[in-house]
């Protein structure tokens, strides 16, 4: 029975191709749960917008770049600093959010004048800043504004300054994952190649699908610096706009989250025969190995192996600390896609803990076919899933920590099992070997700390009664 | 032959990204192109890495062949001609894995 249709999914059986139980002995090319497909009507899906995937994922992150938000106030808070992307400007993408804060009578007689408007505010408010992009949301979209044109007329005024267009309103996929697509291929179409770049060294790379979560980027940029290659652009964890103009000129792309970023690699692969080497940034092991293939890219294995044996050095001791501490503990990942794949081997060998649930928001099939590849036997691995499949999951799966983002962490809490942030993280970042200490770290904290326990606990009553269901 | 096989085609699927790639013909250019290099390593001999491909594939290879090494002791005796038909057998699984027999509905689509 490798899918499964749950108890809960009774008047919708189509959600059976969703979901799938690895068992020993079965042949995984004969299953693949069905993804990026539309959510089934009935099912509360916990996905994001495809506006989100272009804006909050991707395009947010640029830290020179003034984001407009051409809609209602809400797409623009909605996909404001619920991210932690720092950077090392003042985190001037995480303090200001822009909206053309669209209302009814906009919607009824066309948003195009207040957008220029708006523009040009932005602008004007913050001359140092000569980058933009602009997103359409939903009702601008469905209105017809012509925002190309609006962008054609305010660059027409401003010749200083150069602006991008995102035209993916929330509806325009099944998840966020459209917008990252759209926002990738648009972004090679229009832009890349358009600036050329300073070239420092003969070793150059851009590093796709990292978003400086935390502090990501800058653990890997250490790594980079030490080796002496140069990172043209960062796609975009603490990047420029015209950094990622130039990203034609590296020699090597070296791509952390494929699903994000997969796109933008494939197709500078395609146009400037860039090759593209795909690595995993989180956990002891691979990142060693990542380190080793681009370092052998470009000759530089004797520094790569210096790099990873002063870090093993300095931080092994630390992650066998937690090792022993969190050995034969059971996780749920449950997050957008990528990180189920990334992160899934990286635990049990490294930390000893076994999966033994994971599901994906956004992820495709392909995604799929990578963590059913290194997941383990007895585990659920589930597309697009919904509230009462999580808890039927939970309680069949029955994990000791769970790492997902703060809308299902809620639920988390009523089940009294311990959550961590799995898109933001806790106390990040978690890239790199010291990365990994830091959400071993983090694992080894949520599963000690008392409070979940205290927390069960009625003290209205003198017996102490375990609140069996707090939901 | 057939267990050795199994070996390095759990090592491939646990440690590896680059038979997942977007599209057939992406998934083939590095199935054929990283097992050719690590043909190469095995038998003792200096792959070619004129073009960024084949550096990019030289890349993968090594990591690869040294973790068949430590991992697979076995590897180390067998001569040219066993190489060649095992890592023939990766390269015809995983062929069969993630092109012939995939389900992903991904993988012809003509863009990316």
């Amino acid at each position: 029975m490798p899918m499964v249709l749950l108890e809960c999914d009774q008047d919708i059986p189509e959600r059976e191709r969703h979901i799938y139980f690895k068992a020993p002995g079965e042949d995984s090319r004969d299953y693949l749960p069905a993804a990026n497909a539309p959510t089934i009507p009935g099912t509360l899906s916990e996905r994001g917008c495809s506006f989100c995937g272009a804006k909050l994922v991707i395009g947010g992150v640029l830290k020179d770049t003034i984001q407009m938000i051409h809609g209602p106030l809400g797409c623009a808070y909605d996909t404001w600093h619920t991210k932690r992307y720092p950077s090392d400007n003042g985190h001037f993408q995480l303090k200001y959010s822009w909206s053309t804060d669209m209302k009814e009578s906009h919607i009824v007689f066309g948003g195009e004048k207040r957008l220029e408007k708006c523009m040009h505010e932005a602008f004007d408010a913050m001359p140092e800043i000569k980058r933009m992009v602009v997103y359409t949301t939903c009702p601008t979209a469905l209105i017809g504004d012509d925002v190309k044109a609006v962008v054609k007329k305010v660059t027409a005024a401003r010749p200083d300054v150069d602006i991008f267009t995102v035209e993916c309103p929330g509806f325009a996929g099944v998840s966020q994952s459209k917008g990252h697509h759209v926002l990738n291929i648009g972004w090679v179409s229009e832009k890349v190649g358009t600036v050329e770049p300073e070239i420092t060294s003969e070793y150059t790379i851009n590093f796709i699908g990292d978003y400086n979560i935390q502090g990501d980027t800058d653990v890997l940029q250490r790594y980079w610096d030490r080796l002496g290659i140069q990172v043209i652009a960062h796609f975009t964890g603490n990047s420029t706009y015209d950094a990622c103009r130039s990203m034609h000129r590296a020699k090597l792309n070296v791509v952390n989250c494929a699903r994000s970023a997969g796109y933008i690699a494939n197709e500078l692969k395609r146009l400037y025969g860039i090759p593209r080497l795909d690595i995993d940034s989180w956990g002891f092991n691979y990142m060693a190995e990542a380190i080793r293939k681009v370092a052998s890219f470009f000759g530089l294995e004797e520094k790569a192996e210096e790099l990873i044996a002063e870090e093993t050095a300095k931080w092994k001791p630390r992650l066998d600390w937690y090792k022993e501490r969190l050995q034969g503990k059971k996780m749920a990942i449950w997050t957008g896609g990528p990180r189920l794949w990334h992160w899934t081997k990286a635990v049990e060998d490294d930390l000893g803990v076994e999966v033994v649930a994971m599901s994906s928001k956004f992820g495709h099939e392909e995604d799929f076919e990578k963590v059913i590849a290194r997941g383990r036997n007895g585990t659920y691995y589930i597309d697009d899933p919904n509230e009462l499949e999580f808890f039927e999951i939970m309680d069949k799966a029955k994990p000791d920590i769970i790492f997902t983002g703060p809308r299902v962490g809620d639920l988390v809490k009523k089940l009294h099992i311990p959550y961590v942030n799995g898109h933001a993280y806790h106390n990040g970042p978690y890239m790199g070997f010291e990365g990994f200490v830091n959400m071993a770290r983090d694992m080894y904290n949520a599963t000690h700390n008392p409070l979940f326990r205290l927390a069960a606990i009625d003290i209205r009553d003198d017996r102490a009664l375990l609140v069996e269901e707090a939901a | 032959m057939g267990s050795k096989v199994d070996d390095l085609f759990g090592y491939v699927q646990e440690r590896c990204l680059w038979q997942f790639h977007s599209r057939t013909w992406d998934r083939s250019e590095n199935i054929d192109g990283i097992i050719g290099k690590a043909i190469d390593l095995l038998a003792g001999r200096e792959p070619a890495a004129d073009t960024p491909a084949d550096r990019c594939f030289v890349a993968d290879a090594k990591v690869m062949v040294a973790d068949f090494r430590s991992r697979f002791p076995w590897i180390k005796e067998a001569d040219e001609a066993e190489i060649t038909q095992l890592l023939g057998g990766l390269r015809d699984r995983l062929t069969d894995l993630a092109i012939t027999r995939s389900r992903n509905h991904e993988l012809t689509h003509t863009l990316y």
